[in-house]
């Protein structure tokens, strides 16, 4: 929101930020301008330009939204008749690369908004100068229709680079990343790959994340959906207007033809792995990375279009997979999934978690984290997500967490223990006093005690969803119908390489 | 989220997660300021990135569950805002068609993605547009669908094997001359007759495409610098971690490689051999089919002249069923196969032999009045049956004999049907059981040398009779000196009765006697079924050692002594040929 922004304003910022007002063709990748979104006037940052069909077209990111709602937007949309946001002007030193590095990383502090961490990681971080890196693009790229090539018009003061006309989507990226970059929180690039070599499914970097959406739409089963974020599939696919993902082995193609083509040859009919449980309403199957390494890479490709964090540097190997599907007679429809270390160092039951969106606000989130929960009961351990989570992931959680916790603090009990919480329900010591507190429920008495309360509005909030889930229907996980051991891996079967 | 505190009054207690805490209603605690409550209680963070913590939706999310936490009345629910799944226009039903069914049990399913999808290539718009032409142009039969793909598929695979680097170093796109040198099995017949057609549009569309491959493919690592940055590129192996090469690891990779051969190579042959046996099993069954078409075709002619001879030249090798019933007097079967297998028969089993007609055995030739063989044949169950009746009546029989011969006589023994003690038998004659495992059932008491065709019958129905008592011996223990191992002695008595004395039989102590164990030794005396029986264990230790210790007292008071024993015991009758004072 707007009035945010002044609250950010750190002071004794070092370089105030250039505005002024701009026409619309000096606007160019890295600028902040007002646009119009849903009736509101936004703060939004530039961070792509195309032009099509004649007109220009901006890729916009609005300032304190998520990325997933990212978009392309007319000229029309941006109000230039405010002033707009230049970006740091730091674009001619960057030719300098390497030798200017030490004393460009100052100024890099993003005056604006040293909180951002939108702002990626600059390349430097990993000692590659963003130029290098862009003009080292494989040639693919360079066959792009004319269509693509950005024309970015740059006309203000600053010196225009020479490659301008050949820029193509990762060097916007690269400027923009460049724009804003400011050092992130002491998290190098090297830190992370290895970290994510040997354990994890997220990213803390945002290099890895702040990227133009490259699908236009998807076509899954039943369904179109758009796309939220970024993923690798084949770089073909940015010229095409629709991805068709087969249901059953969500293999992906360009052209609708190769689809039904794919169909009608295609055989499965279920996620292709073991059926691990199974009620009237929903089946899980678990999915071994490293048996099912194509299918299991086709889902991580899918997820990362809703998934902002997830990184798939890596390949799945040391990953299960537990797919939750619902039936009919055309198949086992993939519904939402969760991946898991097969052994993690940190103690999380979840990587990645996701319902597709075409079937999210229905509950089954709520199915997939209680199945993780129950699979952790088996296992006789306790667990907890991998950070960071998302917005929707932190709402989905919390939800369940207070759910649980409250159940379990209704059942008539007279003390509790957060430990033996935590044990009841297989969540982290941490996760149960996160709940307690978020929910207000763990107070400090006069008495110089601390106690667990009960508040009435959680109370309500319990017996409002009881009362919904009566006229509903309770749709919940059954642990005796949970056909399952934890699997055991050997060092062997669970390296890293192959 | 709650609101940060600054002010501190008191001393703060730390929040223990391992303390118990009192659970309240709010009405039950006395209200505080309310920055009280929270500020001993350390913050948890999130777990959201920073940056995306304070996005406009989620806060707007989280502020409204908060207000409704802390009371603040019903809140709108909110959503964050995600963009739109639509219905797609595609045909749904055309493209997946209704094939699934369900099975009873969970699926479990192992085929990868590659088994299931078949051909990999898939045809695009122009591939069925130059197949319509192309099929029109041609005579013969038509160019299908898969066959396209098939050949297609089979080129891409090709070259990429054969010029991985093609889309990167502008190698120029493989001649039909290096393809086709290239045919494998994954190229079918009927699509090899079109490749050299297919070869051209293919060529067209590689060309047109910069000679990268048709079907879209990931981004892998290609070990360039500009690999990572790259964001397209994914799902990078993890490197391996390199093995420092030394003689031992070297030695133990061949060891390995050894031992897996070796494996593979005994694996191989346990299959061949198997085979073979299975080869010899089919040709032995030829043969005994080609016997018994002889046979019958020997009968047939013996029958159409009327030879009335005995069948011995048809059923020369047929073998004879004979099941050997279980002695009716003797008490107890010893769970060890017979010791002396060469002995003769037992007088019982012989009588019974005798008085079964349809037994033919070889040790009674065939019958030499020449009667016609057919109206001999009986059926094994009618004679198993008739067996059985008759070791039943057998066994009535003397029982009730038994009983008539005591009628009106109170019998004052306490070992009233023992034979008189064989004055040889000596200790010695004892002989200690050695077991590996729990013996299975005694075998028939006929040894199977003197029956040795005989087929095995169905040896637990042969059991069945209700009278076998069955005595099983558990492993005796390494560690127990020989006088507590057991020992048996087995002895002929009265009547031909076998009789097998036992020593130092362990068992459990005989308080834990239920009715099951206690069923076993229901029949093991010969006293007759109107006596009551009790169980009691007299060759347990302790009770040896007692009588031996009284025997030793005096012969005088042996018998005295003995008797109070027995009436310590509720005047048992069950105790067979036990060791008493007389023998040692």
């Amino acid at each position: 929101m707007a009035p945010r922004e002044a609250s950010h304003e750190p002071a004794g910022t070092p370089a105030p930020v250039e505005t002024g007002i701009a026409t619309l063709a000096q606007l160019r990748a890295g600028v902040k301008a007002f646009v119009d979104k849903d009736g509101e006037k936004r703060k939004a940052e530039i961070l792509m330009i195309q032009t099509r069909a004649g007109k220009p077209k901006f890729y916009v990111h609005y300032e304190d939204f998520n990325k997933r709602l990212d978009e392309w937007i007319d000229a029309a949309r941006i109000d230039l008749a405010r002033e707009v946001e230049w970006p740091a002007p730091e674009k001619p030193e960057k030719k300098k690369a390497v030798a200017s590095k030490a004393d460009k990383a100052p100024p890099k502090v993003d005056p604006k908004n040293p909180k951002r961490s939108r702002a990626q990681i600059e390349r430097e971080a990993s000692g590659t100068p963003s130029e290098a890196t862009s003009s080292n693009v494989p040639s693919k790229i360079q066959r792009k229709d004319s269509e693509l090539l950005v024309t970015t018009e740059v006309t203000d003061g600053v010196t225009p680079k020479p490659e301008d006309e050949e820029m193509d989507v990762v060097d916007i990226q690269d400027a923009a990343a460049a724009a804003k970059a400011m050092p992130d929180e002491e998290y190098s690039r090297e830190d992370e790959i290895e970290k994510l070599r040997t354990s994890g499914s997220m990213t803390q970097n945002q290099a890895e994340i702040a990227r133009v959406r490259n699908i236009e739409k998807v076509q899954m089963g039943k369904f179109e959906i758009e796309p939220w974020y970024f993923s690798p599939y084949p770089i073909d696919f940015i010229d095409v207007d629709m991805v068709y993902i087969c249901e059953f082995c969500l293999n992906y193609y360009g052209e609708e033809t190769q689809f039904e083509r794919h169909r009608s040859k295609c055989t499965l009919l279920h996620p292709p792995g073991n059926e691990i449980y199974r009620d009237d309403y929903v089946s899980f199957f678990e999915i071994d990375g490293r048996r099912q390494r194509t299918w299991c890479r086709n889902l991580c490709l899918l997820s990362k279009l809703f998934l902002d964090h997830k990184t798939l540097y890596y390949d799945v190997d040391p990953f299960l997979f537990y797919c939750m599907a619902t039936r009919d007679e055309h198949g086992c429809h993939l519904v939402g999934y969760f991946s898991k270390e097969k052994e993690s160092a940190e103690g999380y039951n979840v990587a990645c978690i996701l319902t597709l969106p075409q079937y999210q606000r229905k509950g089954f989130g709520k199915l997939l984290i209680d199945f993780s929960y129950l699979l952790s009961k088996r296992e006789g351990k306790l667990g907890s997500p991998e950070k960071p989570l998302s917005d929707l992931g932190l709402l989905g959680y919390r939800a369940y967490w207070q759910e649980v916790i409250v159940d379990l603090l209704m059942d008539g009990r007279i003390e509790a223990n957060i430990e033996d919480l935590g044990a009841a329900s297989a969540m982290t010591t941490n996760d149960v006093l996160h709940t307690l507190q978020n929910l207000n429920m763990l107070r400090y008495t006069a008495k110089n005690q601390h106690v667990v309360v009960l508040t009435d509005a959680v109370l309500e909030q319990r017996e409002r969803q009881k009362a919904k889930e009566k006229v509903k229907g309770k749709r919940s996980i059954e642990g005796e119908r949970l056909m399952w051991k934890p699997p055991v891996f050997s060092a062997a079967s669970r390296t890293w390489n192959w | 989220m709650t609101q940060r505190v600054t002010g501190q009054r008191f001393r703060q207690r730390k929040l223990s997660t391992k303390q118990n805490l009192q659970v309240l209603r709010e009405k039950e605690i006395e209200q505080l300021a309310d920055d009280d409550a929270t500020r001993h209680i350390p913050k948890v963070e999130t777990g959201v990135e920073k940056g995306e913590e304070i996005e406009h939706h989620l806060q707007a999310v989280i502020s409204a569950a908060q207000a409704a936490a802390q009371g603040g009345g019903k809140i709108a629910q909110l959503y964050i805002p995600t963009p739109d799944a639509v219905a797609s226009k595609l045909q749904y039903e055309d493209l997946y068609p209704k094939r699934f069914t369900q099975p009873a049990t969970y699926i479990r399913f192992s085929s990868t993605v590659e088994d299931s999808i078949g051909c990999p290539y898939c045809m695009t718009a122009e591939d069925v547009a130059w197949l319509k032409t192309y099929n029109k142009k041609h005579k013969g039969a038509p160019c299908s669908e898969d066959d396209l793909e098939q050949a297609i598929n089979f080129f891409e695979e090709t070259t990429q094997t054969k010029q991985p680097y093609a889309s990167v170093d502008n190698s120029p796109v493989l001649t039909y001359e290096e393809l086709e040198s290239e045919f494998d099995e994954t190229i079918g017949e009927s699509a090899r007759n079109f490749a050299r057609d297919i070869y051209i549009h293919w060529k067209d569309e590689r060309i047109r495409r910069g000679n990268r491959p048709l079907m879209p493919t990931l981004k892998f690592e290609t070990n360039l610098e500009t690999d990572d940055a790259d964001p397209y590129v994914c799902f990078r192996r993890r490197e391996v971690r390199q093995v420092r090469k030394t003689r031992g690891r070297d030695a133990q990779v061949t060891e390995k490689l050894k031992k897996l051969r070796k494996e593979f190579e005994e694996a191989r042959f346990l299959m061949s051999q198997v085979k073979r046996r299975e080869m010899l099993n089919r040709d032995q069954l030829a043969l005994d089919k080609q016997i018994f078409e002889q046979r019958s075709a020997v009968k047939e002619v013996k029958r159409r002249l009327s030879i009335k001879t005995d069948d011995e030249d048809i059923l020369i090798n047929q073998r004879v069923s004979l099941t050997i019933p279980m002695s009716g007097s003797a008490m107890l079967t010893a769970s060890q196969p017979a010791p002396r297998p060469s002995k003769a028969p037992r007088l019982d089993t012989q009588m019974l032999h005798r008085n079964m007609p349809g037994m033919n055995s070889k040790s009674q030739p065939t019958r030499p009045d020449g009667r016609l063989v057919d109206s001999d044949l009986t059926y094994l169950e009618d004679q198993l049956a008739k067996k059985a009746d008759m070791i039943d009546h057998f066994v009535d029989e003397n029982l009730m004999k038994h009983q008539k011969w005591n009628e009106g006589w109170v019998d004052a023994t306490w070992r009233p049907i023992t034979p008189p003690l064989e004055q040889a038998s000596a200790k010695s004659d004892f002989r200690r059981v050695f077991t590996d495992s729990q013996l299975p059932t005694p075998p028939a008491s006929v040894s199977s040398e003197e029956n040795g065709d005989t087929i095995a019958v169905n040896q637990a129905k042969q059991l069945e009779p209700r009278r076998s008592a069955r005595i099983r011996f558990a492993t005796p223990p390494d560690d127990v000196p020989y006088q507590d191992q057991s020992r048996f002695r087995r002895r002929t008595g009265r009547g031909g009765r076998i009789m097998v004395d036992r020593r130092g039989v362990k068992r459990q102590k005989i308080e834990a006697v239920d009715d099951r164990i206690a069923d076993r030794w229901k029949f093991a005396g010969d006293s007759s079924e109107d006596e009551q029986v009790y169980p009691v264990d007299w060759t347990d230790n302790l009770h040896i050692r007692y009588r031996i210790m009284i025997e030793r007292q005096g012969e005088r008071h042996a018998q005295q002594a003995s008797r109070r024993a027995i009436e310590n015991h509720n005047r048992s009758m069950s105790g067979h040929s036990m060791p008493t004072g007389g023998q040692s």
